[in-house]
């Protein structure tokens, strides 16, 4: 017989011999660190967890264009290369103009958008039917679709008015080979002088035309049958010095300063674009609670269609980041020498963080009842033993067992215990988070392959601080009393 | 190696912390000589198992001093003084003393085994076989009789062969034929090995095999002629 053998005899005979006990001290330690290992994973997975659930309460960051640029559909997909495309759950760009139901002598709130982004950044959008999926497809608030009437299935006649503003340009925009430009100034006495110039392949002036009834007819109200005087703009380009480009008209001096200004104010005339009337069918009637129920919704491809502009008025993101993260990726965008600039939906982030605190706090909190609750367990079951155990543990004493001897001797026990109750936990830790996962969260949890070193430790150190009072009860039992006889 | 207790004593308080206490051992004054057999004897109560522990090691006196040669034994640390114990005194202690999950030779070797020692497996046999109980080495502590667990205990502490071996009561539950052959064997082991023997005792029988006898009475211990 060896010694080796002897010591494996005694250790295991010791194990089997309490093996009830022993299995208790096993699936509590087990079972702590079970949840332990779960919670952890879960406290680590918890950010990642709710920020995916987090989406579903809408957008968290819109973008604008920046003041003076118009943002199109390119310009957006350019700036949302700022955001990781894993993190960048939807984007749903959006143009409103308003549209007329002529008809129904009815105007509405109509939106461009993009509904495969639209179920992404606000999946609470309810729909009775469809989304739209092709062009000429219609979802209609359920505001608008109470008060005239219409139903999934309905066609719907939408026409679109251009508005006067709409295409203007500025004069140093206008000033483009043939085009063709108008203005106006204060002449003499506070009437107005209008001009009109076309311009040539060099964008010179080619031709001139000039209105002055409201000028004094001997003096500025000459100007437009003198030919000397209007030949010498032809050539020149815009904007244009009177006494150094061309020179006033003797005696007309204010006159000819207000065709000079008006024609360096002029501006392309734009051509008022046509009204576009395009006949919609509805697919689906949007219910939100908010003010989303007064809207129609449209496709992109028709809005640009019919209003003929590819601009967008704003987009919303949901993005899957926490709110320091989400700052970051706002402040890059907006710092950028973009289109876009980009705000955070504060009511979603901060609700966000303040949800996610209380519900890591709680996490952390079940995470220490749990810890406790092992350690009592495991501390009172060696406890149990050392009891068990006391005319054994006497008798060793007496004959020349140490005291660190049968620390050692627990303590081993327990880091074993510890260390069994670890790999259990571990495994079956990560078996429990993913339950939960799926059951509370609905999606899966990746495996962290550090939670089992982690586990067994962690484990390990509560075994052994759990053995630290029932050692002390062992050291301390007596070998002169126990072995005082039975 | 000798043994000498110097106002060794050992008293109790009635209440923890308490002014009144009383003593279970008065001061005592000995020597356990090695080549012989000591014997401690005296009524029930007496003292006698209080006074063997504080001279093996087990039990620190309220005065006084144990000396192992020239070494003070409760000066020494627990891990010097536990070594002492697993090697240069051998114990037989009162009432039964096995390690149940052993088998007997397993429970003989145990003392050698804390301290990874080469197991004294042969001298082990060798007493087993003068004491009677050969057949029994792989037996289970359960399965043997008060008497047969006692020898077991015997030769647990002579198969280390101590400097000095402390036995409280070691004939107890055995018959007459048993106790000759545990007492001559302790006779010789002490007389052969030079080595020390200290025995408690009540037995009548013991006297005859020993060199020296105290008896003790009401923690007073006088050394009886002879």
């Amino acid at each position: 017989m060896t010694k080796r053998k002897m010591f494996l005899r005694m250790i295991t005979a010791s194990l089997l011999r309490r093996r009830s006990r022993m299995l208790i001290a096993l699936l509590s330690i087990g079972i702590g660190a079970t949840i332990l290992a779960g919670l952890v994973t879960i406290y680590v997975d918890v950010p990642r967890q709710m920020g995916a659930q987090f989406r579903s309460y809408g957008a968290n960051m819109l973008l604008l264009p920046r003041e003076g640029e118009t943002l199109t559909r390119a310009d957006l997909a350019e700036t949302l290369q700022a955001i990781p495309p894993e993190e960048l759950v939807g984007a749903a760009p959006y143009r409103y103009v308003r549209l007329d139901m002529t008809s129904r002598q009815q105007s509405f709130t109509a939106a461009g958008t993009d509904f495969a982004g639209i179920t992404k950044t606000s999946p609470y959008f309810s729909v009775e039917g469809t989304y739209p999926a092709r062009t000429r497809e219609l979802l209609v608030g359920k505001e608008i679709a109470d008060t005239i009437g219409v139903k999934v299935g309905s066609t719907m006649e939408l026409t679109w008015q251009p508005t006067a503003a709409a295409g203007s340009l500025s004069p140093e925009e206008s000033r483009v080979p043939g085009a063709s430009l108008s203005g106006s100034a204060e002449g003499f006495g506070g009437g107005m002088v209008y001009v009109t110039a076309v311009l040539n392949e060099e964008a010179a002036i080619d031709s001139l035309t000039v209105d002055v009834s409201t000028q004094t007819p001997e003096y500025g109200g000459r100007i437009p049958e003198d030919e000397a005087f209007l030949r010498q703009f032809v050539g020149k380009s815009l904007p244009l010095t009177l006494g150094e480009d061309v020179d006033a008209l003797s005696g007309a001096t204010v006159t000819s300063g207000a065709v000079v200004d008006a024609l360096n104010r002029a501006t392309q005339a734009v051509s008022p674009a046509k009204p576009r009337t395009v006949i919609f069918t509805v697919t689906g009637i949007l219910t939100t609670g908010g003010e989303e129920e007064g809207y129609v919704f449209l496709s992109l491809e028709d809005m640009e269609s019919m209003t003929g502009s590819d601009q967008l008025d704003v987009a919303e993101l949901s993005v899957s980041a926490g709110a320091d993260q989400l700052q970051a990726y706002a402040d890059a965008i907006t710092g950028a020498e973009g289109k876009a600039q980009a705000r955070l939906v504060k009511r979603v982030t901060r609700s966000e963080a303040s949800v996610l605190e209380k519900l890591t706090a709680l996490v952390f909190l079940v995470t220490l009842v749990v810890l406790l609750l092992t350690m009592i367990c495991v501390s009172t079951t060696m406890m149990a033993v050392v009891s068990e155990r006391r005319r054994e543990i006497g008798l060793r004493k007496a004959l020349g067992a140490s005291d660190s001897s049968i620390r050692a001797e627990f303590l081993g026990e327990g880091l074993f215990l510890g260390l069994l109750g670890g790999v259990m936990g571990g495994l079956l830790g990560f078996v429990f988070a993913q339950v939960v996962s799926v059951n509370v969260f609905g999606s899966s949890i990746t495996f962290q392959p550090l939670l089992l070193p982690a586990a067994i430790l962690v484990s390990m150190a509560i075994a052994a601080l759990s053995c630290l009072l029932p050692i002390k009860r062992a050291v301390a039992i007596d070998p002169a009393l126990v072995l005082k006889g039975e | 190696m000798t043994v000498k207790a110097e106002g060794v004593s050992k008293r109790y308080f009635r209440k923890a912390g308490g002014a009144n206490y009383f003593y279970a051992v008065q001061p005592v004054s000995l020597e356990i000589a090695p080549g012989g057999v000591t014997v401690l004897t005296g009524r029930s109560g007496s003292g006698k198992t209080t006074l063997l522990n504080m001279l093996c090691g087990l039990l620190r006196p309220s005065e006084g001093s144990v000396w192992y040669d020239g070494t003070d034994l409760y000066a020494l640390d627990d891990k010097v003084l536990s070594r002492l114990r697993s090697g240069q005194i051998g114990i037989v202690p009162q009432g039964r003393s096995a390690v149940d999950t052993l088998t007997v030779l397993e429970n003989i070797l145990l003392p050698a085994r804390l301290y990874r020692r080469p197991l004294p497996e042969a001298a082990a046999v060798q007493w087993m076989e003068k004491l009677g109980i050969a057949p029994l080495r792989d037996a289970r502590p359960t399965e043997l009789s008060g008497g047969e667990l006692r020898r077991m205990a015997i030769v647990r502490a002579l198969a280390q062969e101590p400097e000095v071996l402390f036995a409280d009561e070691p004939t107890g539950d055995l018959d007459d034929e048993n106790t000759r052959l545990v007492l001559s064997a302790f006779r010789d082991y002490a007389h052969e090995k030079e080595k020390a023997v200290f025995m408690v005792t009540h037995e009548n029988d013991a006297l005859q095999y020993a060199d020296r006898v105290y008896r003790m009475d009401s923690g007073n211990i006088t050394r009886q002629p002879g």
